[in-house]
């Protein structure tokens, strides 16, 4: 490891010290330190490091305050948290907040070394997650229309630059989480939806009810079985979905900021169909 | 759903935003409502999951959203609800939902992941929630109008 720049956040002189020489031992640039909540903006505006490490203990906040008001600013920060704390639910919320690494104190210089040359290396199984996800949610889109239409789907890519885009009447919504979390956005018309029922009940909708709940029904298993794939793919992904949330409106726009989706229209003998899968990173590394 | 299961959110609620730039935050109504929801202005989704899951959905005006993201952005004047405060407010949604998942592990319910928020914009829309039973929780946030729909099952 060398030459990247650190920044010191933690409320102990020595505590900075000790971290501050290990990480010029280990050929890192020390380019700011802040001890309170009141100096941490400015520090890192100033000092633009590649990465933060953050006490959790800190007076009068604690170093997930800081983390948030940290990301507020820049959502790509990259933050280590470095706390005598280790424990489950400590680690669940440094994920959730999007903490990048966590290092036990005392700290080993070693595993400081360590988890800022991982927390600063490609992440290779979110690069497997963004290359295949979406190819295998069309694919588990693609199974079960086919199932219904008979008739094979095509897909071609959307543009949803601005990562916003004008729903066809109902939306359903599903989130993903495991080592990654993200979510899958399924996006068609009533028409589409009414035909899909037709298919699959042999009749007409009774009411709106049931479309809605077959679209939520269609959506879950989507995602579903597309987690599965990725997880038999790969175990370290452990996917797993949340319950879709359905929306529909005459005129919506849908978006999820912070979040890379990359979209496709699936073209069934049903209408059309918009597919959007996204995933963000904000893995937490133990040592 | 459990009632007692909306007192994680409130915490959270009353925690997070005063950390964001809220002087004010007012609970004003608690109801209990069925699956299906009407909004005007923004909705934001967040799927949570563990051993209960379900979805909690945040909802605001447009003028409401546009003066919270100024708010958060100290002061800043927004022209239009444009990526920057949509950006706002979806992060506002992530951190009090991190945090309602604190506030569950400290009444024994740990390990409750949640996932990236998702944004309707819409002048009229429905969400339909995956549960029978949700609770709505009207809150005045610094005078601004916040609509939080706790659906766990």
């Amino acid at each position: 490891m060398s030459g990247f720049k650190v920044m010191i956040v933690d409320d102990s002189p020595f505590s900075r010290t000790i971290i501050g020489e290990t990480l010029v031992a280990a050929g890192c640039e020390v380019v700011g330190e802040a001890d309170s909540i009141d100096s941490l903006l400015e520090t890192y505006i100033k000092c633009k490091p590649d990465v933060v490490t953050m006490d959790l203990v800190i007076p009068g906040t604690d170093g997930f305050e800081c983390s948030r008001a940290l990301r507020l600013h820049d959502q790509n920060v990259k933050i280590i948290l470095v706390s005598s704390m280790k424990d489950e639910e400590t680690e669940a919320e440094a994920r959730r907040i999007g903490i990048s690494g966590y290092v036990q104190k005392p700290v080993d210089g070693e595993a400081l070394v360590g988890i800022i040359n991982n927390v600063m290396s490609p992440d290779t199984l979110f690069q497997q997650l963004e290359d295949r996800g979406h190819d295998i949610f069309q694919e588990s889109l693609a199974q079960n229309l086919t199932r219904m239409t008979k008739a094979p789907i095509t897909f071609t890519p959307a543009d949803i630059s601005g990562q916003q885009f004008t729903s066809q009447g109902i939306t359903a919504v599903v989130g993903v989480i495991g080592r990654y979390s993200g979510s899958m956005i399924m996006d068609l018309s009533a028409d589409t939806a009414e035909k899909c029922v037709l298919s699959l009940l042999n009749r007409p909708s009774k009411n709106r009810e049931e479309i809605l709940g077959m679209v939520a029904e269609l959506a879950n298993i989507i995602a579903g079985i597309a987690c599965s794939m990725l997880n038999k793919h790969d175990k370290g992904f452990g996917l797993r979905v949340s319950p879709p949330s359905i929306f529909s409106s005459s005129a919506a726009e849908i978006t999820s900021p912070n979040l890379q989706i990359h979209g496709s229209y699936a073209e069934s003998g049903f209408g059309t169909i918009f597919l959007g899968i996204g995933f963000k990173k904000g893995s937490v590394l133990w040592m | 759903m459990d009632v007692n299961q909306i007192n994680p959110m409130l915490t959270a609620f009353t925690e997070i935003l005063p950390q964001i730039g809220f002087n004010s935050i007012d609970k004003k109504k608690i109801t209990l409502i069925g699956s299906t929801v009407e909004y005007r202005g923004v909705l934001i989704n967040i799927g949570l999951l563990g051993v209960i899951k379900g979805v909690i959905l945040i909802g605001m005006s447009m003028d409401s959203a546009m003066r919270f993201a100024s708010k958060m952005m100290m002061g800043m004047e927004l022209e239009s609800f444009d990526s920057l405060a949509q950006s706002a407010i979806s992060e506002m949604g992530n951190m009090v939902c991190a945090n309602t998942c604190i506030q569950f592990s400290k009444i024994g319910i740990s390990g409750l992941d949640i996932s990236p928020p998702t944004m309707m914009i819409s002048e009229l829309g429905t969400a339909t929630l995956p549960v029978q039973q949700a609770i709505r929780l009207d809150f005045s946030v610094d005078g601004i109008e916040v609509y939080v729909y706790v659906g766990l099952v």
